[in-house]
């Protein structure tokens, strides 16, 4: 099982500039670099915000559509993997504006269990999974990112802040209540 | 990433050669790097020598400055420009045109700034026989390339064109028709084919019937 | 650097220890994702071509009018009247000459660039300069626009974002600049006139 994190950056990214800015002149094909290089750089966080890898493929594909037909506003082309998260950040969010009912405990449960990538040699591990997991999925969508990107993607807090534009107070809220949901979920279900 | 485009004839100067001004300074000071106008202005008085134009050296010595590109680099793209200007008349010269004007070497140098080859420009200028109009052709040739007809595609179909009679003035209407296509679904290579051959059986009509030569003034 | 003060939650053994629980492994979207994800690319582009042509064409509201002398002489108080009101010159940007001469086409110009501060056009037909032709935008949306006289026959053009970033026209076909950068290229129709 691996847990290669990735760092989110500011350093800024020539290639990715270049093929940008490729595209923008009208070479639609140079836009395949981007898709093949970032296409699963977000698949684990969107999973977790959407509660199963099918949600994510969808989130990413559109995701990955709405940043090429916006690409003429990502003002730093060197940074389009940064601008690229925030598309699929509000396309992730906007789904329970769809009105997308968090689905049942067994579709969610499943889901989770049979993604690829999913540990599912040990039982017992299995059973634990399921419970943080599923008492996640009952949390709002903001405190789920929050806690998903603090400790399943790894980043601190400022680059929480730095990567969602929330400022920082916000995230302390969204995270204090984030705990405060899963304990009392974690122990409704004792 | 296309436009339809409609193209008639280029109403591009055709002032001859030896009369233009090579006081290329005043047009660039305040504007570009003194660097770079020097560059320029040794360039302009060989251009001139050369017998290719000057205010195409001009122009992208102003672009590079409004595109804030370093000096070194638009001196490199001068001498660039300045090189292809010179292949691009002896291009003319090889395909039969004796004396092109500034019009025929920029419009020349364009296409090949598009992606033409100096042996391409030639096939070209040869197809066009004794009714023959170097900017309009070349331009339409480069405008093709940049909608992304290769360079194969492009010489086929402007030859074809003008060998089945089509004065250049009504190439014009070719990239548009390209860029139709395209966004039709085929390839800008698929569409110049495709637009070669109806405008060969087009064309393969009697004497007397559809269009016989150069466009009549004033329509 | 602000600290969130730790909440007790993250002291609690049994929480810790779910979540060393959590999975977090890669998780891998399936592979064609990446030609799903094109292939949408290239119907937009394709559709997005095709709808910019189709306004070119479409005569009766757009900008895009041919002024020749006999469209004026002829009394068409309509068109004379928007002939007029867009000949307004825009300062300073083209030698007189050109927008005055009868054979010059309107041809308007957009971006789109909601995050922009600023857009000009630059191109051959203007010198080049960045500062002479800003677009506007239009009122609550992210389109900028300019309309501009034109003499007839090819110019190559680009937009100036915010002063500093060089942005080719997304719909028109383009050419290697000689910077190693792009320019849009724009063929602009007029009588004909053999040469």
């Amino acid at each position: 099982m691996s847990e290669h994190t990735e760092r989110p950056g500011r350093g800024g990214n020539a290639a990715d500039a270049e093929a940008v800015r490729a595209v923008l002149g009208g070479d639609v094909e140079r836009y395949a670099e981007l898709v093949h290089r970032y296409r699963d750089r977000y698949a684990r966080y969107a999973t977790q915000l959407l509660g199963s890898v099918d949600a994510a493929e969808d989130a990413v594909q559109d995701a990955f559509i709405r940043a090429f037909d916006q690409l003429s506003q990502c003002r730093e082309p060197g940074q389009f993997v940064n601008w690229f998260f925030l598309i699929l950040r509000n396309r992730c969010l906007a789904d329970r504006r769809r009105g997308k009912k968090r689905s049942g405990l067994d579709d969610v449960g499943v889901a989770l269990m049979t993604a690829p990538g999913m540990a599912s040699d040990r039982v017992e591990q299995r059973e634990d999974v399921y419970v943080l997991q599923r008492a996640l999925m009952e949390l709002t969508e903001e405190q789920r990112e929050v806690f998903a990107l603090r400790h399943v993607e790894g980043w601190s807090y400022e680059e929480i802040a730095a990567q969602t534009g929330a400022s920082m107070a916000a995230l302390k809220m969204r995270m204090h209540r984030a705990y405060e949901g899963l304990r009392q979920i974690l122990r409704k279900g004792e | 990433m296309k436009r339809v485009l409609i193209f008639a004839v280029a109403a591009l100067s055709s002032a001859p050669l030896a009369a233009q001004r090579t006081d290329v300074a005043a047009q660039l000071n305040g504007r570009v790097p003194a660097g770079v106008i020097q560059a320029a202005q040794v360039l302009a008085d060989s251009a001139v020598l050369a017998g290719v134009p000057v205010s195409p050296l001009v122009q992208k010595a102003l672009e590079g400055a409004a595109k804030n590109i370093p000096a070194d680099r638009v001196i490199a793209a001068l001498q660039t420009l300045f090189s292809r200007e010179v292949t691009a008349l002896g291009a003319l010269r090889q395909g039969g045109v004796t004396s092109p004007d500034a019009a025929g070497v920029e419009g020349a140098s364009f296409a090949m700034g598009a992606g033409l080859s100096a042996s391409d420009v030639t096939t070209i200028a040869r197809a066009g026989g004794t009714v023959y109009a170097a900017s309009t052709t070349m331009r339409v040739a480069g405008t093709l390339a940049a909608v992304g007809v290769p360079a194969a595609g492009t010489v086929r179909l402007v030859s074809a064109a003008l060998a089945a009679g089509v004065a250049p003035g009504d190439l014009g209407t070719f990239p548009g028709s390209v860029e139709s296509a395209v966004a039709r679904g085929m390839t800008p290579a698929q569409a110049a084919e495709g637009l070669a051959r109806a405008t060969q059986a087009r064309n393969g009509v009697p004497p007397g019937q559809g269009r016989p030569g150069p466009r009549p003034k004033g329509s | 650097m602000t600290k969130i003060e730790e909440h007790p939650l993250e002291k609690d053994e049994a929480f810790v220890r779910l979540l060393s629980t959590l999975d977090r492994s890669e998780v891998r979207l399936s592979d064609d994702l990446d030609r799903r994800v094109m292939a949408e690319v290239r119907r937009r582009a394709a559709a997005r071509e095709a709808r910019r042509g189709w306004r070119w064409w479409v005569a009766p509201r757009d900008v895009r009018l041919v002024i020749r002398p006999w469209m004026v002489g002829a009394g068409l108080a309509a068109a004379a009247g928007i002939v007029a009101i867009v000949a307004r010159p825009q300062s300073g940007n083209l030698p007189a000459s050109v927008a005055q001469r009868a054979e010059s086409v309107f041809v308007r110009f957009e971006l789109y660039a909601p995050d922009a501060r600023s857009v000009s056009l630059a191109g051959s037909f203007n010198r080049w300069n960045a500062g002479a032709t800003p677009l506007v935008r239009r009122d609550g949306s992210g389109l900028w626009t300019v309309t501009v006289p034109l003499p007839p026959g090819t110019a190559q053009y680009g937009f100036m974002v915010d002063g500093q970033r060089w942005v080719p026209d997304p719909a028109a076909p383009s050419v290697d600049d000689g910077f190693g950068r792009r320019n849009s290229v724009i063929a602009v129709p007029g009588e004909g006139r053999t040469l």
